[in-house]
């Protein structure tokens, strides 16, 4: 005897049997990618339109104009909102679910219709068992078709790349990615570091990625140090273009009518390089060392240590004052005994390419000016003085260090995995050429005709190419097609 | 060489630069108008003449885009009065060798040489065509694979949207602008195989501009506006390609994916400058504003 309870349970049992057969159903389907495709586009846009990371009583400050929906769904934050991260969630699952039925689709026998509408037709003179013989000869011989299916009436054959092994593995591909992406989201972490020429540094993260901190109680010191063993920067000399602001002076110069005009600035060098030799030290050896840039990071341990940019500070003696006046490069410093405050420019020291084409070694100089002033600035050399309100002030020295910020991110290798099997299948996919054909021979009244239906797929790939070469073919042999008008 | 004779010889390149270009932006203007007059009197000679002048214009903006990239010694991309030039020139290029197949059928080039004009006059009008040394991010072999495929699939869609404007506004009266209605499926077709043909240059824009953010800044994605604007437009063409697939979608619906993923793309050029500027939020591609 089933009770009352049992039978309700056995209900509540069938219905969520019930719902979640439809939520898989509908997870399986190309429908709900379009859909939430579009969501995820929308959810992007809301991500542009408010600043993310901006601070919530800021955005009321500033009298935004969206405070209960930014409140509301997080939108400051949006990319680690709930909203997000279940659209996200969504599509994921629906990404998932749709690579695996696919994959099982994969070797499952596959179905053709019973009957396809030619796409070309042939009257052809030979008795219908040669005719078969003789186009079977043609496909499989010399256009390379392979057979996919003879159990029925038409016969189907197929030839090129494998296309829906490629379709699937670009989806895979994508869901690779999709796995380096939430590794990133779960362990990543970084932060920075400022070496000074010579003196090792050991790298002590103050941060953990998302979960690390469940086991771990902020990230080890590392058993190595850093040392940064030099810092070289490199420049180009270029002109500066005298171009007008205003438009009608900009056409002037379109109708010929004014001469664009090129002038040298007083600081005329651009830097196009900087680079710092790092070396790994454990113990008493050097265990990897590289020079490092922008574009060039140094991976060691888990870590990759990238160069993302430089300080200078400069020694100045003003007057004959024994303490010399420490001034960080491209700031502002205020001269003891005077009311002027000097506004340095960045050092230059190391190599420069002249607009001539020469190199030379450059006498490491700055450029100062009074910043209250809207004169051209000054050059101070090393070992030079300038007199600033009657003081003589000398750059008698500068030091460098180098900023690196550093990354541990365990998702990068599998994302780079995945975008590439998904590159190379996409590009494969839908650039490269497949052709499905099936053929019929029939024989009415002792007429004999091939008729032909032929697909492709993949943009290479051109059904007509096919269709003339199955005709050049035919009539190379002795069938003498005669091609029956296009059916529509 | 002398300062002197570097500086009055760049001067002097500049400005038979800047003459060229401007008369280019001229002919994009005629051939719009003429456009404008074919659509308003369905007259052949009209779309001719303004097809005509694509070609006058596009094949001397390529090699005034060749001159810039020797004169630089580097890919013409740096800038955005450099990309505003070549979005032009490949766009127009791209129909210009996409329309062979249909020679009597003119509609899409209005928008093509609209645009062509816009991005002329707004290279040559609010831009600095100064050229300017390579800043150290922008040395590596990622910017020019990222930017180059990227550019290309720009031309891609414009042309591909072009295309389905055309269909969508005038697929009833196709006939009268030259195009018979036998060609007319072929002719919509070609919008579906040019975003099948734009789709993986995006996605590898895509990647490679990850590839290269991780090189240089140690983070393959920061939500940055531009890398935003483009997952979007990738994300849009994805829905694009779907639909197709779908009976119910595959129409007009698709058609309107189409062009919308088209103006997320004008979004991610260009849009998404003015919209950061507008928000007051940063980018990290500050080089291209
Ligand atoms: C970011 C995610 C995705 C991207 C970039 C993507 C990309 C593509 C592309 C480019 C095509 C080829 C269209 C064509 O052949 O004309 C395609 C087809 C397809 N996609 Fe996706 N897709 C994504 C997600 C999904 C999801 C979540 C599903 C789950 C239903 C799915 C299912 C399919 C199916 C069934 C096809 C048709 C394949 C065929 O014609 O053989 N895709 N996809």
């Amino acid at each position: 005897m089933k009770t009352r309870t049992d039978i309700k349970n056995i209900e509540w049992l069938s219905s969520l049997r019930k719902a979640l057969a439809w939520s898989y159903r509908k997870l399986s389907s190309i429908e709900t990618s379009v859909w939430l495709l579009s969501l995820l586009a929308i959810s992007f846009m809301v991500g542009t339109i408010f600043p993310q990371g901006g601070d919530f009583d800021e955005y009321v400050k500033e009298g935004g104009r969206f405070v209960l929906l930014v409140e509301a769904f997080d939108l400051l934050a949006f990319f680690s909102s709930p909203l997000f991260l279940a659209i996200a969630l969504l599509f994921v699952l629906n990404l998932v679910i749709c690579t695996c039925e696919r994959y099982k689709a994969l070797f499952a026998k596959r179905r053709f219709p019973e009957s396809f509408a030619p796409t070309k037709s042939f009257l052809v003179t030979q008795d219908a068992i040669r005719a078969h013989d003789e186009t079977r000869r043609i496909l499989n011989d010399s256009l390379g078709f392979r057979l996919v299916d003879k159990d029925s009436a038409w016969i189907v054959m197929e030839k090129g790349l494998p296309y829906r092994w490629l379709t699937w593995a670009y989806h895979a591909g994508l869901v690779v990615c999709l796995i380096g992406v939430l590794f990133t989201f779960l362990f990543a972490f970084e932060d920075t570091i400022t070496l000074k020429t010579g003196s090792p540094q050991t790298v002590i993260p103050t941060t953990t990625g998302r979960v690390q901190y469940i086991w771990q109680n902020g990230s080890p010191q590392t058993d190595y140090h850093l040392l940064l063993d030099s810092f070289t920067t490199e420049y180009e000399e270029s002109h500066e273009l005298d171009y007008p602001d205003d438009r009608k002076a900009r056409l002037a110069m379109g109708l010929g009518w004014k001469m664009p005009e090129h002038k040298m600035s007083v600081d005329p060098l651009f830097a196009t390089d900087w680079k710092a030799k790092l070396k790994i030290i454990g113990g008493s050896s050097t265990l990897a060392e590289k020079e490092i840039e922008i574009n060039e990071p140094l991976k060691y341990g888990g870590y990759t240590f990238y160069l993302m940019g430089f300080e200078q500070r400069l020694k100045l003696r003003v007057n004959d004052s024994f303490m010399p006046l420490d001034a960080k490069a491209d700031d502002d410093v205020i001269i003891p005994g005077s009311m002027i405050a000097l506004s340095l420019g960045t050092l230059r020291t190391g190599k420069a390419k002249r607009l001539d084409g020469t190199i030379d070694e450059l006498t490491p100089y700055v450029t100062v000016k009074d910043s209250a002033s809207k004169d051209e600035p000054a050059i101070l050399k090393l070992n030079d003085s300038i007199i600033v309100d009657g003081n003589i002030v000398t750059l008698i020295g500068f030091t460098e260090q180098a900023i690196l910020s550093y990354r541990y991110d365990p998702g990068v290798t599998i994302l780079w995995i995945g975008g590439i099997i998904a590159l190379v299948a996409l590009f494969l996919r839908l650039y490269g050429s497949y052709y499905l054909l099936a053929y019929k021979v029939d024989d009415a009244d002792a007429i004999v005709t091939v008729n032909f239906n032929i697909t492709s797929k993949g943009l290479l790939a051109s059904p007509e190419h096919i269709e003339n070469r199955i005709e050049e073919l035919l009539t190379a042999g002795d069938l003498k097609p005669l091609a029956l008008p296009e059916q529509t | 060489m002398s300062y002197d004779v570097i500086l009055s010889r760049d001067s002097f390149l500049l400005s038979v630069e800047l003459r060229i270009f401007w008369a280019i932006a001229l002919i994009y203007g005629a051939s719009l108008l003429l456009h404008l007059v074919h659509i308003a009197s369905r007259g052949a000679l009209a779309g001719r003449a303004a097809y005509l002048l694509l070609w006058a214009a596009a094949v001397p903006h390529a090699g005034l885009i060749l001159l810039r990239t020797f004169e630089a010694g580097r890919a013409p991309f740096q800038t955005l009065y450099e990309s505003l030039s070549w979005f032009a020139c490949s766009a127009v290029l791209t129909w210009l060798f996409v329309s062979r197949k249909w020679k009597g059928f003119f509609l899409p080039g209005a928008l093509v040489s609209a645009l062509a004009l816009g991005a002329s006059l707004y290279a040559l009008l609010s831009r600095s065509p100064a050229i300017e040394p390579l800043s150290p991010p922008l040395q590596s072999w990622w910017f020019e694979s990222h930017v180059i495929l990227a550019f290309f699939s720009y031309a891609v869609f414009i042309v591909s949207a072009s295309i389905e404007i055309s269909w969508l506004a005038f697929r009833k009266r196709s006939d009268l602008y030259g195009l018979p209605e036998e060609q007319l499926k072929g002719f919509h077709d070609t919008a579906h195989r040019l975003i099948l043909f734009g789709f993986p240059l995006l996605t590898f824009g895509i990647f490679s501009g990850a590839a290269w953010a991780n090189e240089a800044w140690g983070r393959y994605w920061s939500w940055d506006p531009k890398e935003t604007w483009s997952l979007i437009t990738w994300t849009v063409f994805a829905v694009y390609l779907h639909s197709k697939t779908v009976p119910a979608l595959k129409g007009t619906p698709a058609s309107v994916f189409n062009i919308l993923g088209f103006i997320c793309m004008l979004m991610t050029f260009l849009g998404v400058n003015w919209l950061a500027k507008l928000l007051g939020i940063p980018s990290l591609h500050i080089y291209s504003v």
